[in-house]
């Protein structure tokens, strides 16, 4: 367990970019009322729970084009 | 030529705006950092958890398992990411119609592929690069030791299936129609090469080799030679692509 | 000298033909309506002239330069305002004119000039938000100033008025009318108003073909006529009304439908009355009675028929 906390500075930069991600995608989603599929719900438990790849997703290929 | 700038400066500017950019920065970051930690961390989480008695062997972990883990997120969910990123740069155009003002400008329709095709390689090189240097830079650390033969050979490879996979991604763009027809495409020829990818006859002509033996090239279990021809293979495979989008792309109508 | 000339052009989707051997030109400083149903072709001709689509066998010219399909050069010529125009939302729209005032080839000063002033004729200065929240009026007057961008010689819109509630429609034709002394425009529309309201001279198509061609003065001056058409209840009074009406001298010709009658006059304020009187004395239930204006309305219903 030692050990893990001393990789800690190198982790928290990875869980960073990840949450960036999560965000710059939920703050798309909370904008925008439609996508070119699904709902709020689903996508908000994608990018949520799928890490990195959710918000890609959302990203690339969910989110509505404007 | 002017044309050729601006559209350029377009393209990047739409990454930049539609988080393509950001996307690819984030994610081959990650990878960077975390695929040599997790190969030293791997041994140390098993150890600390209670394994009821059973004994596990886990070596010391070395610089190999740093990189071939760094390969095997590249090859797996990094392709895939490239591919998510990239597929809609032609698609969602064609289906928008938004290249139709631009071509009425008068701008020839092969920069729209060449610029579109550049500017998807330039970003793909760079953050790999960016990705291959982190990953470096982490396990040179964390290992204090890289043998460098057959490492920027195999990174090359990488590099270079990439490339091919972006032109594989503008052909299946200009052929299909559709929201996700260059998507669904540009998966199905890559999956197509990977199952041709295990027969052994195949192999030395399958870009999909370049990906496959990355790990093999820095243990040294594969020789530089073998991959060679692939080498060339894939760049001729490259080329003709991107021809034959110009070519379909100049006989579509819009 | 002619700006745009098409010569027996064809183009067919699949089975159905859309155009059937169409020739038609469009002379310099003219500002020409294209005129056509819902359906007629206009948007596939238009794009013919800009080599998006590949007629099937005939030429198209442009400023005396011949149109080679998905080679953009005779594009350099053209402004062009396509029927639904789609832009970058991402993008500002002075960011927009730029990108094509750069594909143009324009120099800096001159599209930073040329932005201000079109912006300000369509009436968008000042509004730095990003194109994808525009409104659809919004995205037309854009798409105007994107067209005059590079000072066309010829200036296409695809009904740049069919969209936009009466308001939004003076705006675009008030625009084309100042252009109009600079550039040859060539507009297509269903509308018919519009037409009249600002073109010199109009195509008509339909069935492939452009069945009409000309000044629009001449035109009307050689179609005109004055007629009126009445519509009754009872169809059985139909034949009554025609004998009788026939009888009249003023009466050049009478068309018969179903349940109304077409009667073209030579005189139109002597006989109206006699008609009505004749209406009066047979006892016959009117449903309407119309006094038939020589519009280009009729003109064109008169050609469709
Ligand atoms: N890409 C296409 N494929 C098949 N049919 C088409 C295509 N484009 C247009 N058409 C058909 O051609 C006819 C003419 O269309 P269009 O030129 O858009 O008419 P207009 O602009 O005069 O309303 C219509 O019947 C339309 O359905
Ligand atoms: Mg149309």
């Amino acid at each position: 367990m030692e050990k893990l906390i001393e990789y800690l500075p190198f982790l928290i930069p990875i869980v960073l970019l990840e949450l960036l991600l999560m965000v710059i995608a939920l703050v798309h989603i909370f904008k925008h009322e439609n996508y070119r599929f699904g709902t709020r719900w689903l996508w908000i438990i994608i990018v949520v729970f799928i890490q990195i790849v959710g918000p890609i997703i959302y990203l690339t290929i969910g989110r509505s084009e404007d | 030529m002017r044309g050729f700038f601006a559209f350029t400066k377009k393209e990047f500017r739409e990454h930049f705006r539609t988080y393509r950019i950001i996307i690819l920065a984030a994610v081959f970051f990650i990878f960077g950092m975390f695929s040599p930690l997790r190969a030293k961390m791997l041994p140390e989480i098993f150890s600390s958890l209670d394994m009821q008695g059973i004994l596990i062997n886990i070596p010391e972990p070395t610089y190999l398992d740093a990189y071939s883990q760094f390969f095997k997120n590249m090859t797996q969910i990094g392709l895939i990411v490239v591919l998510l990123v990239f597929s809609g740069m032609i698609t969602n155009e064609l289906t928008k119609g938004t290249l139709v003002i631009i071509l009425s400008k008068g701008l020839p329709r092969h920069t729209v592929i060449l610029s579109k095709y550049l500017v998807a390689v330039i970003l793909w090189t760079i953050s790999y690069a960016a990705a291959a240097v982190l990953n470096h830079v982490y396990t040179v650390y964390l290992f204090n030791q890289v043998s460098g033969e057959g490492v920027l050979f195999s990174l090359f490879c990488l590099w270079l299936f990439g490339v091919f996979m972006l032109a594989v991604i503008i052909l299946a763009s200009t052929i299909t129609q559709g929201n996700y027809g260059g998507l669904l495409l540009s998966a199905g020829i890559l999956i197509l090469l990977m199952v041709l990818n295990m027969f052994p006859k195949c192999q030395r002509f399958n870009p999909v080799s370049l990906a496959a033996n990355n790990a093999g090239l820095i243990a040294n279990t594969v020789s530089v030679s073998d991959l060679v021809p692939t080498v060339w293979i894939t760049v001729g495979l490259t080329a003709l692509g991107i021809l034959l989008s110009i070519f379909i792309f100049q006989e579509k109508q819009l | 000298m002619s700006i745009l000339r098409l010569e027996h052009v064809y183009k067919s989707f699949g089975k159905l033909d859309v155009i059937k051997d169409l020739s038609f030109s469009v002379s310099e400083h003219a500002v020409f309506g294209f005129i056509g149903p819902n359906g007629a072709g206009k948007t596939t001709t238009m794009k013919m002239i800009l080599g998006f689509l590949k007629p099937d066998a005939g030429e198209i010219y442009v400023c005396n330069e011949k149109v080679i399909y998905g080679n953009t050069k005779t594009n350099r010529y053209i402004g062009y305002l396509p029927d639904v125009p789609e832009f970058y939302g991402y993008m500002r729209p002075w960011e927009y004119l730029q990108l094509c005032g750069e594909i143009s080839g324009l120099s800096s000063a001159k599209i930073k000039d040329k932005t201000d002033e079109l912006l300000h004729i369509v009436g968008l200065d000042g509004v730095n938000r990003k194109i994808r929240g525009f409104s659809r009026g919004m995205k037309q007057r854009l798409g105007i100033a994107q067209a005059l961008l590079n000072d066309p010689i010829l200036l296409i819109c695809d009904e740049p008025t069919s969209a936009l509630d009466p308001i939004g429609r003076k705006e675009v034709l008030d625009v084309l009318s100042v252009v109009r002394d600079k550039t040859t425009v060539v507009f297509s529309t269903h509308i018919l108003s519009d037409v009249e309201r600002i073109c010199d001279s109009i195509g008509v198509l339909y069935q492939g073909k452009v069945v009409m061609q000309g000044k629009l003065s001449e035109l009307k001056n050689t179609y005109r006529q004055e007629s009126v058409l009445i519509e009754v209840e009872d169809k059985s009074q139909v034949s009554l009304l025609e004998k009788e009406i026939g009888k009249l001298n003023a009466v050049s010709q009478i068309d018969v439908f179903e349940n109304s009658l077409k009667v073209t006059l030579n005189q139109m304020d002597l006989i109206n009355n006699a008609v009505l009187e004749l209406v009066i004395k047979h006892n016959i239930n009117l449903k309407k009675y119309e006094v038939l204006e020589p519009t280009l309305e009729n003109l064109f219903m008169e050609l469709v028929q």
